[in-house]
């Protein structure tokens, strides 16, 4: 009896789970009830991945919408539109710019969300962070070596017709350190500025021990100067409530408030849930990478073009190669590898064709640096898919190859004779368009002869390939984000030997090691061009400085461009809101609307009808 | 001591040969990680990302000394040797402070939700874990004994429709089967939801709406696994039964004309041993395996958090996971050996119970 009894409950609990949730249903279609009505609630996707660990601006990596170049809590002096290649106005406006100095005027109507006005003197601490405490977060602690002093003086206010005072600040370009003022206007948008009343006592409290304040979450109503505050968070998602008395809806945005009430961002566990969730509409925009998305527009899904490449191009996914490695560090080799390459395939089969025609050389023919690339040297100097070109070079270099019967390679031998080492190409397992990238790469350069392999590591593994330049080649995506210091960033990244160390030692930019100060190539031009691009302020005479620099990649090849991809992945739904930004209505650069000068579409989104 | 006590003596030394395989589980669970070549804090650098050399050589001390990885002199500061490199604290240093800070109940600081501590990252997440796990596993384990010992004893039609369909359900792979779920029911028809643990517009609350929205998120992560483990749990116990139909004593006890249910209850009762332990090994790796039902259905859950610690070598993660996975294995193993010890008269015998 008592085995029947245990086996009907048994039955019975089973089908009261079912009958449970399916009641849950029905009840929340009766009611309709939600937390947040989807209405007036935003859903976004793929900037937050794991639990969310802290809402501290002065961390390492705090989470969404603290991280990043996120304007919804925290804000900028000024945002950068990747479209049009302006700063754009936020606590700042007026920018000015000279080899020196760089200048801005704060916006006298900027306030805190405690009812507290926005001073330079929030924004003197907040760049002098990296100066007065130790272990500050690398956007602020990078500050030192950039700006030598910040002063701020007294003006008669533009925006009122100079009939109030404003402050007007000077970021003093730091001379002696890195010379730079491309990186202080990055920094214009890099350095988010923080409440000094709210921050310097808890400082204070805490003895001024930064890493005791690093532990503060600042999760409970936080005093901030954005459009949003953080609601509520779990590990499921985080949520934000709009202000209705943020100071930039009247200063800014012709007195009206952002569309969305609430702003959500779930946190799914794999990539294909966002996928479906936007599919559905229950998300509305997401930055995460979807296979063949032509697919989705029947399911109101967009993209900023309606056909291909339906993204536009902002970074370059690329191979580094190590320089202190045989065979890579011979010319002809290099140049060989990047003619081996089948650049229309990889676009087609690894990325979905989510990236125009790539062109040689380490600037991209598209967008804001289009007018520094010239066709003239691409085809003069630059690598093209040529197989045949390809097997001339390692030929009169004298590498020989030996095939099977079959095609398949054998071995490959140098000028000496000796067997060339199997290379191998670094990259993280389990990243699906890249590992489709390499194997695309590896395919090809195999069947002009090279010997080379995939090399998939744990992303542990890679992470320490990298700095230490562990590696025969590696893939990597350099400074993806759309910055005003780009395309000399990007060049500086991959060719400065500012920092050169043998391998084994850390470098955090040209990880390739090319271009050895000491070594008997060394290429003084290469050098010398990075430190002068930042301080020429003429046009004609910056083109001519940036197509030099290109044409010596071009010649040295000291990494291979795969293909062009978006700075960030722009794919929204029209399911709830509508009037995205798009090719057709570019009001807004294509970037999820809170991200840099992508906030400005919140308040232009429209409920769908 | 125990000589009159024999069954206070069976739980006292199984209880001791557990608590040692606790403690030889739990140094290999703290050295495994810290064998292999990646290091945390070059993770976190390449993730704090700068341009600064300054500011990262800061960074790779401050974190060095936070997580006790690095030997520091007198006055706090990195100790660096000939080469310039931190000096690293030994492992067995390192395991030294771990076991101190374990006892006091302190699992550390992750470094990669830093400064979230571990404590804290598993008690929001095993809860989803358990609830989804424990009850798929305890009742599919009992609905899939009783109908494994039903065909075996019954036979007919009901095992010829019963059994194939088990043995399907048992061999399709866990994870392909909830993807099937989640395309079939939650894209195509979409009758369930395909994401998350509860509705993406509510904040979690004691309220009925909110607990009809975990229900109904529920069903599909339970199904895929109600459906698998129950297929798996009948074949076993079926071809348990048929064995034992073919012995005397239930031979035997049919001659006499015992009624059916009493002589299925006898033999329910011996097949039943090794699927206890068959129970008791799924409740160990409860914990270990919700990855994949968390990831295709993105419940919340225990598994991610395993995987991304594991990931970036985030050592004091996987030493609070482990050790989750090692007392909830050994627990289950226990409790299981105890029950035998009643349930078996052999294992009774061996221990001079009359």
């Amino acid at each position: 009896m008592l085995f029947r009894n245990v086996f009907k409950i048994t039955v019975l609990c089973v089908l009261c789970i079912v009958g449970l949730g399916c009641n849950g249903k029905k009840q929340q279609a009766q009611n309709g009830a939600t937390d947040f009505p989807r209405e007036k609630t935003i859903y976004l996707g793929g900037d937050q991945w794991g639990e969310p660990n802290t809402f501290n601006p002065l961390c390492d990596w705090p989470a969404w919408p603290v991280h990043g170049k996120t304007d919804l809590l925290y804000e900028p002096l000024m945002v950068f539109n990747s479209l049009t290649g302006d700063m754009e106005p936020l606590l700042a406006h007026s920018l000015e710019k000279t080899p020196d100095v760089i200048s801005v005027i704060l916006n006298s109507r900027a306030k805190w969300s405690d009812g507290v006005p926005l001073t330079a003197e929030d924004v003197v601490f907040s760049y002098e962070i990296g100066k007065n405490y130790k272990n500050a977060p690398m956007n602020y602690a990078a500050v030192v070596d950039f700006v030598s002093d910040v002063t701020v003086e007294k003006v008669p206010d533009p925006l009122t017709g100079g009939k109030t005072q404003a402050e007007k600040i000077h970021f003093v370009v730091n001379k002696k350190a890195r010379n730079n003022p491309l990186i202080v206007l990055d920094q214009l948008q890099d350095v988010r500025i923080l409440p000094k009343h709210s921050i310097e006592p808890m400082l204070q409290k805490l003895n001024n021990d930064f890493t005791a304040f690093q532990k503060e979450k600042l999760d409970k109503d936080p005093v901030v100067s954005g459009p949003y505050n953080l609601d509520s968070y779990s590990s499921e998602k985080i949520v934000l409530k709009r202000r209705d008395d943020y100071w930039g809806n009247v200063a800014l945005r012709g007195n009206r408030k952002p569309a969305p009430e609430y702003f959500i961002h779930p946190i799914y566990k794999s990539n294909d849930h966002f996928s479906v969730a936007l599919q559905q509409g229950n998300l509305d925009v997401s930055m995460t990478y979807i296979p063949r998305i032509w697919m989705k527009a029947k399911d109101n899904v967009g993209t900023w073009y309606k056909r291909a490449p339906y993204f536009v191009p902002g970074c370059m996914p690329l191979m580094l190669i190590n320089f202190t490695r045989y065979p890579l560090s011979d010319k002809n080799f290099r140049l060989a590898m990047a003619s081996a390459i089948n650049y229309t395939e990889i676009k087609d089969l690894a990325i979905s064709g989510y990236t125009p025609e790539i062109k040689p050389g380490l600037i991209m023919p598209y967008g804001i640096e289009k007018k520094f690339f010239s066709d003239e040297d691409a085809q003069k100097y630059g690598a093209h898919f040529d197989t045949v070109a390809a097997k001339r070079l390692l030929r009169e270099a004298g590498f020989k190859s030996i095939f099977d019967k079959d095609g398949n390679l054998v071995q490959m031998t140098d000028a000496k004779g000796k067997k060339v080492p199997t290379l191998l190409i670094t990259s993280p397992a389990g990243w699906s368009d890249w590992e489709a990238m390499v194997k695309i790469a590896v395919k090809d350069m195999r069947a002009v002869g090279i010997d080379i392999r995939e090399g998939f590591v744990d992303a542990s593994l890679y992470w320490q390939a990298l700095p230490f330049g562990k590696f025969d080649l590696l893939m990597y995506k350099p400074l993806p984000e759309a910055t005003p210091s780009k395309p000399w960033s990007q060049l500086d990244h991959i060719m400065s030997s500012r920092n050169w160390k043998p391998e084994g030692e850390r470098m955090n930019e040209n990880q390739g090691r090319y271009n050895n100060p000491k070594g008997k190539n060394y290429n003084r031009a290469v050098d010398s061009l990075l430190l002068a691009i930042p301080h020429i302020m003429d046009d004609a005479e910056l083109i001519k400085a940036y197509r030099a620099l290109n044409v010596i990649f071009m010649q040295d090849q000291p990494a291979l461009p795969l293909a062009y991809l978006p700075e960030q992945f722009y794919e929204f739904s029209t399911k709830h809101w509508t009037n995205w930004a798009t090719e057709d209505n570019p009001y807004a650069p294509p970037q999820p609307p809170f991200y840099a000068a992508g906030i400005k579409m919140l308040w232009e989104l429209k409920r769908a009808k | 001591m125990f000589r009159n006590h024999p069954t206070a003596r069976y739980i006292l030394t199984r209880g001791g040969w557990y608590f040692l395989t606790f403690l030889v589980a739990v140094t290999i669970n703290f050295f495994l990680p810290r064998l292999g070549p990646s290091n945390p804090v070059d993770i976190i650098l390449a993730k704090a990302g700068g341009v600064s050399d300054n500011a990262t050589r800061q960074k790779e001390e401050s974190y060095l000394k936070e997580f006790g990885l690095a030997e520091v002199d007198k006055s706090g500061n990195v100790l660096r040797d000939a080469k310039d490199a931190p000096v690293r604290t030994s492992a067995w240093k390192q395991f030294g402070n771990y076991i101190f800070m374990s006892l006091k109940g302190d699992l550390g600081t992750s470094f990669m939700s830093y400064p979230k501590k571990v404590t804290e990252i598993i008690k929001t997440a095993v809860p989803w874990t358990i609830a989804l796990q424990l009850p798929a596993i305890l009742l599919a384990w009992i609905v899939g004994n009783v109908l494994g010992a039903l065909a075996a004893y019954r036979r007919g039609i009901f095992d010829k429709v019963f059994f194939p369909l088990a043995l399907g359900a048992n061999s399709i792979p866990f994870f392909a089967f909830g993807m099937l779920l989640v395309y079939l029911l939650g894209i195509l028809w979409p009758i369930f939801p395909a994401v998350g643990g509860y509705d993406g517009g509510l904040n979690p609350s004691f309220s009925l709406i909110f607990f009809g929205s975990v229900m109904y998120h529920y069903i599909l992560p339970f199904m895929s696994l109600f459906i698998i483990f129950t297929g798996g749990q009948a074949i076993g116990m079926r071809s348990m039964c048929i064995y034992e139909l073919g012995t005397d004593y239930v031979k035997y006890a049919k001659w006499l004309g015992i009624s059916e249910s009493k002589v299925l209850f006898y033999m329910f009762r011996n097949a039943m041993l090794p699927q206890l332990t068959g129970l008791a090994l799924s409740l160990g790796v409860m914990i270990g395996g919700a990855l994949i039902t968390e990831m295709i259905f993105s419940y919340p859950g225990i598994g991610m958090a395993v995987l991304s610690a594991i990931q970036n070598n985030d050592y004091p993660l996987i030493q609070g996971c482990t050790l989750l996975i090692t007392v909830s294995v050994l627990i289950a193993n226990f409790t299981v050996d105890i029950l035998i010890g009643f349930l078996d008269p052999r294992v009774k015998a061996g221990r001079g119970v009359k």
